[in-house]
């Protein structure tokens, strides 16, 4: 089941695009529409994280989070274009898990998400797992296992096989990993990732996953 | 006060006396009072009229000095009025209420200038905030519809967020009140997060980006500091050599931690290195590359003295430049913690 998340901002075009991103990330994302009924709206959804605006009409996104404080302990990240210090406290006060100041970086704001909904919502079986064709991404143990057999990859290694296996069976395009690199810390151009690759497959080669990441000429990698 | 002032005051009253004195002279010695009679008369005279301009003139010196030196010890000296010795002399009072009253308007001048401003400084606040919405929802859209296109689109939207946010910072740093919030911060997380926002910028240009191992936590406004490393990061763009690269590296020494940006490109000569910071100076460098302002290092100057932090240029022409900021202990940390 996806994580929901109710995303609570008065811009329509920002609400309308934090939605498809975080559809495309896999999360159900709900938005809250009568800003009277917000903590109401709150209840009904349900969700497992929520997206707070401060300055919202009506009572304000301060007042909301002490609402949703007094029922619920759910992750709220504070978004805001205010990067007032006074407008940090109260928010950290109040209760809220994150603030994030406008204009965020899309790739930021998705991973403090990820952070927390896993430091509140902790996967029972210790680590997350990757599957796809019978290979599995151990990410904890920075390992890839087929048929019993195990290679240790390195961190930058562990990134582009997590992408690559996070859009198994699509073709990632080659600035598109970069991007999602740099968004990880690591700063590498487009003929250092083809190095990386390299490198991957040998790694892949010796434990019997030959040809796993096709090249796609012109376009990019596929698993 | 000065003597010869004095002097030249008391004029009048000293030619009256003399005057005075001849007349009463010529007046006894016609009546036949003795020669000698008169000379004591004239002498007990002069006497007495030297004791009481004497006196006079060391009181009054005393008395003008002690003020001088009341004001020269005033930190707001338009408040002198204030704190001054009542008047003992009608010309004391009259002066007393003159000063008064330049005081006065004086006061109201600066409060409209300094409501004006603060005005203005929310003002801009108050835009940039706004001015952020339509940002992010380009940016989100940009990240929703990924192609060279957007890319290029999201390299400008770092430009004007960049400069937003130059205008915000520029507001902030003109200001005396303090608007930031110190404490322990990672100094890894403030220059990943720095390269983050300068993403596009430094791909559409090549840019190699190193971040060597970061020694832990600095007690500073991360926001400033990421903002500075911002305009750090666009001077190393826009300066670029023919294979640009960056390199972020930090040390602790002495209980400081030294964060160096380094980068090869075009370097400052050595005839413009002292004048950097000065607010619009763009020197050799600005003359041959487009969108200098000479506003960049002078920010980052500004906001540096006001968060503490020392910041220092070193480069050769041709060889590239490095810009250290250093962070000075968080002794009072320790302290508190024990």
């Amino acid at each position: 089941m996806p994580y929901k998340i109710l995303i609570v901002e008065d811009d329509p075009a920002i609400r309308a695009q934090l939605q498809i991103l975080l559809s495309g990330a896999g999360y159900e994302a709900g938005a809250v529409t009568d800003f009277g009924r917000a903590a109401e709206q709150f209840r009904s959804y349900a969700p497992h994280l929520v997206l707070l605006d401060i300055q919202l009409p009506g009572a304000g996104g301060f007042e909301l989070c002490s609402r949703i404080r007094a029922v619920s302990d759910v992750p709220i990240v504070f978004v805001t274009g205010s990067s007032a210090d006074m407008d940090e406290l109260n928010s950290i006060l109040l209760g809220g898990d994150a603030f994030i100041t406008k204009p965020y970086n899309p790739a930021i704001l998705l991973a403090r998400v990820a952070a927390l909904l896993r430091r509140a919502y902790p996967a029972a079986d210790g680590g997350e797992v990757l599957r796809w064709n019978g290979a599995a991404l151990h990410l904890e143990r920075s390992q890839i296992e087929y048929q019993g057999r195990r290679a240790d990859l390195t961190k930058n290694e562990l990134k582009i096989l997590y992408y690559l296996f996070k859009h198994a069976g699509a073709i990632c395009p080659r600035a598109d990993i970069v991007d999602f690199l740099w968004d990880n810390q690591l700063y590498i151009d487009d003929n250092a990732l083809s190095v990386h690759v390299a490198r991957i497959r040998e790694k892949l080669a010796g434990i019997g996953l030959e040809g796993f990441i096709k090249t796609r000429h012109r376009q990019g990698y596929t698993l | 006060m000065r003597a010869g002032l004095f002097w030249k005051g008391q004029l009048p009253a000293v030619l009256l006396n003399v005057c005075g004195a001849a007349a009463l002279s010529l007046f006894l010695l016609a009546c036949g009072v003795a020669a000698g009679t008169v000379a004591l008369i004239a002498g007990v005279w002069g006497a007495v009229l030297a004791l009481w301009l004497g006196c006079r003139f060391v009181l009054q010196k005393r008395r003008l000095d002690a003020l001088l030196a009341l004001a020269e010890g005033l930190d707001e000296r338009y408040l002198l009025p204030e704190v001054l010795p009542p008047p003992v002399t009608a010309e004391e009072e009259v002066c007393r209420r003159l000063m008064r009253m330049a005081e006065k308007s004086m006061l109201e001048t600066i409060g409209s200038a300094r409501r004006e401003r603060t005005e203005y400084k929310e003002y801009i606040e108050q835009w940039v905030h706004e001015v952020k919405t339509p940002i992010t929802a380009m940016k989100l859209l940009c990240e929703n519809h990924r192609a060279p296109l957007t890319r290029e689109l999201l390299a400008e939207l770092e430009r004007v967020t960049r400069c937003t946010e130059q205008a915000l910072y520029y507001a902030r740093s003109e200001h005396t009140e303090q608007d930031y919030l110190i404490r322990e911060t990672s100094l890894a997380a403030v220059v990943h997060a720095a390269v983050a926002g300068s993403k596009y910028l430094l791909r559409q240009h090549q840019v190699a980006v190193t971040v060597e191992e970061m020694p832990g936590t600095v007690c500073t406004d991360g926001k400033w500091v990421q903002f500075i490393l911002g305009q750090l990061i666009a001077n190393a763009v826009k300066y670029r050599g023919p294979q640009p690269a960056l390199r972020f590296a930090a040390a602790r020494a002495d209980g400081a931690v030294t964060l160096t940006v380094e980068d090869n490109g075009r370097g400052i000569p050595a005839a413009d290195l002292p004048r950097v910071f000065e607010k619009g100076f763009t020197g050799e460098n600005g003359r041959a590359v487009p969108g200098s302002t000479g506003l960049g290092l002078y920010l980052c100057k500004r906001l540096c003295d006001k968060l503490g932090i020392g910041i220092r240029v070193q480069s050769r022409q041709g060889q590239g430049a490095s810009v250290s900021l250093v962070f000075a202990g968080n002794d009072y940390v320790a302290g508190v913690r024990g």
